[in-house]
């Protein structure tokens, strides 16, 4: 049975339809998301993505494409992993890399956390607009395109919106008043 | 030790089933060999507390299954496969499995998980929503087996478990056998000498109610050197053991 | 179990699954949901009364319960309804004992329940499901026994006269049902049980509704039906069977 068959025979409620498909697309998804989540949180992510297929395969219409529309659930089930779950830590990284300095003295490592506690925090509540384009694009090194994808928003909504958050952590870090538009990534 | 048998004996009218039978268990696989009549199946049905003994003491996973409470304890870390299983025609393989689970007081929560554990070790991953009066012998068989396990119990008795299984299922089942047997104690009733030789640590051989042999197979073996009638080294120590027995 | 040996084609350059995931583990949480059976809210009910979802399962299974048997007892109370308005005999009275002797017989037991073996080694005992499936059937058959005798018009004293009767009818049945291992048995046992009362109490008194109204018969009724329950309550503790 090819994908699109078994996809259509999954959302007649074929449970053995659905066992085939993960034999076939398991592996390959989960080597996908372990790229972008640790061992434990891909079980996690894989195990919800599949029982998303169960309640929507009647949704997916027959192009072929049955992999790539298995990986955007896959990739939807992720970000809302992340979006749940994603712990202020993974964004130091990102920051320190983007700022120039290095995470070598612990001390410093200490201080930058609570500075950047803090700093995350100006950027609004959790799950708003700043923070979701700062936790995609500069801790999960997505690409504008790729964001605007996930949020369901244009390209150019993704720049300006991304311009603020760097604008508003910029300013929270270095205790100054927002500075002028002017300084680029 | 799991299983603790004293002297226990089981009459029916003038008919002793079982007579002053003596064994310790603790995890592993046991085998019960024996032919038709030998009184292994009474045995397990005492060790399953479906029947009481006629006298001798018995001590399942260290409690008395005389009495209600500690009766149901055992119970509830019990799985048995009878010799003869019926089965509900308009049940699922889910259906049947989960039905045993919650008759064994298994916390709701876990069942759905535990009841899909147990339809996968035995194979019937693909058959899990199918009608039983669908399945073929062994497939139900294997249904059979899985509700004996889905409990993860601490004693499992098998009446016959590979009957109908083709080799390939027997291998997968035999196993099964082995990772039960490494926390478990786990005794296989069969009358398949080739079954004990692959899974079983320490084989009983029965007849006419009593224990003729308890050991490895390897001790089986030896003792059909040069004696025993049979095809292959257990079959004839199997048969020099019942010889010397009724002799 | 699931594995990624013998995929088709094309799918083995995408990748192996990585060594640190386990396929496995989460095909079982997949599965277990999808399989799983979600107990409707009669059953949850009887659960938390009866404080046990195993007992609350097996009640809800009991063949007699199921909804085509308990269509079948309207219709036959109906039926009396019928008759007992045009002739002016009270056969709802008459029928409704029969009808749950019955019921009860195709309850549970050694002739009805294929897995019966099985079910002797399970935590929940095959006693309390028995005593609670009887319980649920009687129960049934006398709510809507009351329920067509009074609307037949019945007297007061007919209408709940048969409750009695009744009992000891049920109780013939089930006993006569678990020591043969047969249902059909315990039916033609209480039926023909029934059958005996009435016509003794016509050739005795010129009436066959005094086996339902003459108060003399209730204490050997109730006395009867204790001796059976005592049968059943034998016949259940020592399974049969030889080796």
């Amino acid at each position: 049975m090819d994908d699109d068959a078994l996809i259509a025979a999954v959302a007649r409620r074929d449970d053995t339809a659905l066992r085939e498909l993960f034999s076939r697309h398991a592996p390959w998804l989960a080597a996908r998301l372990r790229g972008v989540l640790p061992a434990a949180e891909v079980e996690d992510v894989l195990q919800e993505t599949f029982l998303a297929v169960w309640r929507g395969a009647a949704s997916y219409r027959p192009q072929g494409s049955a992999g790539g529309w298995l990986w955007g659930i896959a990739r939807r089930q992720a970000a809302l992993w992340l979006r749940r779950r994603g712990p202020a830590e993974l964004l130091l990284p990102a920051l320190l890399a983007a700022d120039g300095r290095h995470p070598g003295d612990p001390a410093e490592a200490a201080l930058s956390r609570a500075e950047l506690a803090r700093a995350v925090s100006a950027l609004g509540p959790e799950g708003g607009p700043a923070r979701e384009i700062w936790r995609l694009m500069y801790v999960e090194d997505k690409s504008v395109a790729e964001v605007a994808e996930l949020l369901g928003v244009p390209a150019g909504t993704v720049k300006s919106r991304a311009h603020r958050a760097r604008r508003l952590m910029r300013a929270a870090l270095r205790h100054h008043e927002p500075v002028r538009e002017g300084g680029g990534r | 030790m799991n299983v603790e048998l004293t002297e226990l004996t089981r009459r029916f009218g003038r008919t002793q089933a079982v007579t002053a039978v003596n064994l310790e268990a603790g995890p592993g696989v046991f085998g019960l060999l024996g032919p038709n009549g030998a009184g292994k199946t009474s045995l397990l049905r005492m060790m399953a507390t479906v029947l009481p003994p006629t006298s001798g003491t018995l001590r399942l996973l260290g409690r008395d299954p005389g009495g209600y409470g500690p009766r149901r304890e055992i119970r509830r870390r019990l799985g048995y496969l009878p010799q003869n299983l019926g089965y509900y025609p308009g049940f699922t393989v889910v259906d049947f499995v989960e039905y045993f689970a919650l008759l064994k007081d298994m916390p709701p929560g876990q069942v759905p998980r535990a009841v899909a554990t147990a339809i996968e070790q035995v194979g019937l991953g693909d058959k899990a929503r199918a009608k039983l009066r669908t399945l073929s012998g062994g497939m139900l068989r294997r249904a059979g087996i899985a509700q004996a396990i889905v409990n993860q119990p601490e004693l499992l008795l098998l009446d016959e478990p590979t009957a109908g299984l083709d080799p390939e299922q027997r291998v997968a089942f035999r196993a099964l056998l082995r990772e039960f047997g490494q926390r478990a104690t786990v005794i296989v009733s069969t009358h398949l000498v080739e079954d004990v030789a692959a899974a079983c640590t320490e084989v009983t051989l029965m007849d006419s109610g009593r224990i003729v042999f308890h050991g490895t197979p390897g001790e089986l073996i030896a003792r059909g050197q040069g004696h025993g009638v049979g095809d292959a080294p257990l079959e004839r120590g199997y048969s020099a053991v019942l010889a010397a027995a009724r002799s | 179990m699931i594995g990624g040996d013998d995929l088709p084609g094309g799918y083995h350059d995408r990748g192996p699954a990585p060594g640190d995931v386990d396929l496995d583990r989460v095909w079982l949480g997949v599965a277990a949901q999808v399989w799983r059976r979600r107990p409707g809210p009669a059953e949850r009910a009887a659960g938390r009364l009866l404080r046990s979802p195993g007992l609350a399962r097996a009640l809800v299974t009991t063949p007699s319960l199921l909804l085509g048997w308990v269509i079948a007892t309207v219709v036959i109370l109906i039926a009396g309804i019928g008759f007992t308005l045009s002739t002016g005999t009270p056969w709802v009275a008459l029928l409704a004992p029969a009808v749950a002797a019955a019921g009860i017989a195709y309850a549970y037991g050694p002739g009805i329940d294929p897995a019966w073996e099985l079910s002797q080694s399970m935590a929940v005992s095959d006693r309390m499901v028995l005593l609670v499936r009887a319980l649920a059937v009687f129960g049934l058959n006398a709510a809507l026994g009351l329920a067509a005798s009074a609307a037949s018009g019945a007297a007061a004293a007919v209408t709940f006269g048969w409750l009695v009767p009744m009992t000891a009818v049920c109780a013939l049945a089930l006993a006569a049902a678990t020591v043969t291992r047969s249902p059909n048995v315990g039916v033609a046992a209480g039926s023909a049980g029934w059958v005996i009362a009435i016509l003794a109490s016509q050739a005795a008194e010129g009436r066959f509704t005094a086996a339902i109204t003459d108060s003399f018969f209730v204490l050997p009724y109730l006395a009867f039906a204790v001796c059976c329950a005592a049968v059943v309550w034998y016949a259940t503790r020592i399974p049969r069977g030889t080796s």
